[in-house]
């Protein structure tokens, strides 16, 4: 999994997060790194399609971000999706 | 490296700079700045560049039942590309009256002058999904000319029932940033169901 609106929304679904501490916290649980550029590419999309919102805070230079509703269950839409793939897969693999 | 990544964002869209330009200029203070990240900064300003820029933001909406119609009213916000936005007040109330139908409209846009629409029609022959209708419209411009025109319009019918299942949505008490995610959604989908 390395589309990063679906990373984006992961890390979320920990809980609020700004810039840095999404790509900390991607590269922990999902093993590699995404970049800034399109760390922020992804924020924006999120954002406009109402995923994802911007949560008060005392430096406006870090702003947290937050899931919405939406988001939250557009995740589990997707996850869903990706774990019967994950699941076909591996079974097939074992009795091929 | 960091200072390479500062310039480059400066290829992003100046909305885009306004909203997130602060975010991402701290966010490269915190990190290592990498090769390949400065790749993906010029990859994703020219993906901002050609992502729509004057989205419309839905500030206030409201839809009021009357005998025989409706009325709207709602206010947008459109951000161009220069970072200056334009609000837009709207009106309009329509009313089908069976075989003939009126509908008033009304329009303003920033400091330019508001313009009214009016538009009479008289219901035509049936054709499979369409209709030809007889219209008569009136624009009335801020410099106080009226311009008239006659006109054999076709409507397509299935147009009204999809207004009216939004109609449906805004009445039932959703905020203007709902409808305007309800709206996006049945367009990503292209169904308004």
């Amino acid at each position: 999994m390395s589309d990063p609106n679906l990373l984006v929304l992961a890390s979320l679904a920990e809980g609020d997060k700004h810039g840095y501490a999404m790509m900390e916290d991607i590269r922990h649980f999902a093993g590699f790194r995404i970049g800034p550029g399109t760390l922020y590419g992804a924020i924006t999309r999120l954002e406009q399609r109402g995923w994802i919102r911007p949560v008060k805070s005392a430096d406006e230079r870090r702003q947290p971000y937050t899931l919405t509703a939406d988001g939250r269950r557009y995740l589990e839409e997707q996850l869903s999706g990706l774990n019967q793939i994950v699941r076909t897969g591996l079974k097939r693999l074992k009795h091929a | 490296m960091k200072r390479l990544a500062q310039w480059l964002a400066r290829f992003y869209p100046r909305w885009w700079r306004s909203r997130y330009g602060e975010e991402l200029d701290a966010l490269f203070e915190d990190t290592n700045v990498t090769l390949l990240d400065l790749f993906g900064v010029v990859r994703s300003a020219l993906e901002m560049r050609m992502s729509t820029t004057d989205s419309p933001r839905l500030l206030d909406m409201a839809c009021r039942d009357l005998p025989h119609g409706y009325e709207l009213e709602s206010s947008v916000e459109l951000a161009r590309d220069d970072g200056s936005r334009t609000l837009v007040r709207y009106f309009c109330r329509e009313i089908d009256l069976g075989d003939s139908y009126v509908t008033f409209s009304h329009t303003s846009r920033g400091s330019a002058p508001a313009e009214t629409i009016l538009v009479c029609g008289r219901k035509g022959e049936v054709d499979g999904d369409f209709r030809t209708d007889e219209t008569e419209m009136f624009v009335l411009r801020g410099d106080g000319t009226i311009q008239r025109t006659e006109q054999t319009v076709k409507t397509w019918l299935k147009y009204q029932p999809m207004v009216d299942r939004m109609r449906d949505k805004f009445r039932s008490g959703l905020s203007a940033e709902d409808v305007m995610r309800q709206i996006r959604r049945a367009s990503d989908n292209a169904s308004w169901s």
